[in-house]
């Protein structure tokens, strides 16, 4: 007997309940409800609480009025934190024109030298002050992942209040799930010596976010 | 038993042993109330977000329990939709068919390194020296699993591994390891050590053939598996190497991704007391032809290791546990003793329900009374596990087996003889509380008790105040 079929046996011998189909038929209907747990009661001002978690992430925050300003932006960025004038980005923000900012950007997945890497984000999130950022073609897993210092441009319209209602935003653009879903939330840490919080464990160790749009 | 080799039995003369570890034990010390007061943390984050943690948590153990209620279907349903995203999906019964699957998957991919995010699986697998065994070189990844792999030893905390070892212990261990001049010495120079740590993992990141990790959650919506970490490694593993193995228990189902969120907003809290981990993780399928990053291969190896015999037992709340560690972090005999003297992988009041189901009842004799009864553990899990209840169940199947000292035997059942007697056990009891009053000194406290003098060798006996508890109420409602 396989393992597969063998451990199944076991289960079925184990649990309860009325015959497979019918079981079988309740868990794709539960599948389909989709049936949303106990929800936080937020603020109203998703893009002000958004910034607020954010920041306790240890995230820094910027933010600027439209997408033409986002060059100089990541530029000041750059300079305020001596981290030069060159950097990978996903290729999706290739329209974006950071030569007028004296930046050289390369659209691409990022490598291990690349110091700096420059990547929008799916959505947002207002509770937690997370980043939902999906992989593709277009927006290659690594730019968020390789690079010590992670530049997140963040459409302020594009922030929504829940987990669950990233899902929902995910389910009506997409279909289906990317191959990977990534909720990140400030730059990597670990705890793993006498409890003591390192920013910086093996992924990025900065993460600035650059807000765009009207404060409302 | 396959995998790894279970010690629980040595429990009690590895208790000694851990008491009297000063480093262990100043370790210990300055750990407990950090991971308290962060719990604290997250719930206060919880209250201020509206949310109530008893309303959550039975939320929480609903979802966890109405996958148990049907975990063959819901296995069924998470296979056939990782397959239909390209995942190949195995089985294994036991943790010597996890690492056999591992390393065949090795040989017929030429892998000559892996790189490993934290899998208690693995552990439970013995996987690592499977793979040694094999030829493959396996690099543990998350910062405390790495300085315990340096260390030969195995985790003593399922979320913090290395939580037992001080700086300067994790200081010697990369001197050697990594032959590096040496600056570090002081708690202020932790970050120097995990800079150490990155600059010396990355180039095994990108130069391996193979990741493994585990997964907190399998999605039968999606055929996804969730990974929640804060270090990036786990990240790192599931994107650069070209085949991903995701190895993880049979009952880490969860019906929908909004079944995720609702976990989600308890698991970190309970852990690490964070609001969320830096990194929550859904893969689901391979790389796409036009995609630059992810695995060609992605493979899900489903181990039962012992998982089926709790389904439909009075143990099966125990499958409902999501590994936040919060029972270990709230547990007077943890850290009393660190992780280590429980023996096997699980340690804490988790481990001491989950050891004996798991690798035998016979095999972890001391285990299911390596507690206090207090019930913080009960009082802190996100998912209502009744593990003092669990632990009391497990001594009672001790004793139906047989499995307890033939003198501890008579005297549970000369006592339940008695207690089915109320008249003759409360005559018995005002004599023999009269009895140990007399014994005590001036303070109320035997020193050492002649009937059992091994229970009084390490603490007093206290003695209340010579009458006994049906007499003090009595008289109290009298008044």
């Amino acid at each position: 007997m396989s393992a597969r079929a063998d451990i199944l046996a076991r289960l079925r011998g184990a649990v309860a309940g009325s015959d497979r189909v019918t079981r079988q038929a309740a868990a794709e209907a539960r599948l389909l409800a989709a049936a949303r747990g106990p929800q936080p009661v937020l603020p109203p001002d998703g893009r002000l609480r958004f910034q607020q978690r954010a920041v306790a992430q240890a995230c820094t925050v910027d933010a600027v009025a439209g997408w033409a300003s986002v060059p100089a932006a990541v530029a000041s960025y750059l300079e305020t934190h001596d981290l030069g004038t060159v950097a990978v980005a996903t290729p999706d923000l290739a329209a974006i024109d950071w030569a007028s900012a004296g930046l050289r950007v390369a659209c691409r997945g990022a490598v291990d030298a690349d110091q700096v890497g420059i990547s929008g984000c799916f959505c947002a999130i207002a509770e937690t002050g997370t980043l939902l950022l999906l992989s593709g073609p277009q927006t290659p897993a690594t730019v968020s992942l390789l690079p010590e210092t992670h530049v997140t441009l963040v459409d302020s319209r594009r922030i929504v209040a829940t987990m669950e209602d990233a899902f929902a935003l995910l389910r009506a653009e997409h279909g289906q799930l990317p191959r990977a879903v990534n909720f990140v939330s400030g730059p990597s840490r670990t705890g793993d010596i006498e409890q003591t919080i390192v920013l910086g464990a093996h992924g990025p160790c900065r993460v600035h976010l650059i807000l765009i749009g009207e404060t409302v | 038993m396959a995998g790894m080799r279970s010690q629980a039995m040595h429990f009690q003369a590895r208790a000694g042993q851990k008491l009297a570890d000063e480093v262990l034990q100043g370790a210990l010390r300055r750990a407990q109330p950090l991971f308290t007061a962060k719990r604290q943390k997250g719930m206060a984050s919880l209250a201020a977000d509206g949310l109530d943690f008893g309303h959550l948590r039975a939320a929480a153990a609903a979802i966890r329990q109405a996958v148990l209620d049907d975990l063959d279907v819901w296995l069924e349903l998470f296979e056939a939709r990782a397959k239909a995203r390209g995942a190949e999906v195995l089985w294994a019964r036991d943790g010597a068919e996890v690492s056999q699957l591992v390393v065949d998957l090795a040989r017929r991919h030429a892998v000559r390194t892996v790189t490993k995010s934290k899998s208690m699986l693995s552990e439970e697998a013995a996987l690592n020296a499977a793979l040694l065994a094999a030829g493959v070189r396996p690099v543990e990844t998350d910062l405390g699993e790495y300085i315990v792999q340096l260390a030969d030893e195995p985790p003593s905390h399922i979320i913090a591994p290395a939580v037992h070892k001080t700086i300067a212990q994790v200081d010697a261990l990369f001197a050697d390891a990594h032959g590096r001049p040496r600056q570090t010495r002081h708690s202020s120079d932790i970050p120097a050590l995990a800079r150490e740590a990155r600059e010396i993992l990355r180039p095994q990141f990108l130069a391996a053939d193979m990741g493994i990790s585990g997964a907190n959650f399998l999605v039968a919506e999606t055929g996804s598996a969730v990974l929640v970490t804060n270090e990036g490694n786990g990240r790192l593993v599931t994107t650069l190497p070209r085949l991903h193995v995701v190895i993880t228990g049979i009952e880490k189902v969860v019906p929908t991704l909004e079944d995720v969120a609702t976990l989600l907003r308890l698991l970190p809290r309970s852990a690490t007391g964070q609001d969320i981990s830096n990194y929550v993780s859904l893969l689901t399928g391979t790389k796409s032809a036009d995609e630059s990053d992810g695995p060609d291969q992605t493979v899900f190896i489903l181990v039962d290791n012992g998982r089926a015999g709790l389904l439909g037992s009075e143990f099966e709340p125990m499958l409902r546990c999501i590994r936040c560690g919060a029972c270990m972090n709230h547990c007077p005999v943890y850290f009393s003793l660190g992780g280590h003297a429980y023996g096997w992988v699980y340690p804490g009041p988790m481990g001491s329900v989950l050891t004996p189901l798991l690798t035998g009842l016979d095999q972890a004799l001391d285990l299911p009374w390596a507690s206090t009864g207090c019930n913080q553990c009960g009082e802190v899990c996100p998912v209502d596990i009744p593990l003092p209840a669990l632990m009391r169940g497990l001594r009672e199947r001790q004793q139906h087996q047989q499995l307890r000292p033939r003198g501890e035997r008579w005297a549970r059942r000369v006592w339940g003889w008695l207690a089915l007697r109320p008249r003759l056990y409360r005559w018995l009891t005002r004599g023999l509380v009269r009895y140990l009053h007399w014994l005590a000194d001036g303070q109320g406290r035997i020193r050492i008790f002649g009937l059992v003098p091994g229970w009084t060798a390490g603490r007093d006996l206290p003695v209340g105040p010579g009458r006994s508890f049906h007499e003090l109420y009595a008289a109290r409602k009298r008044d």
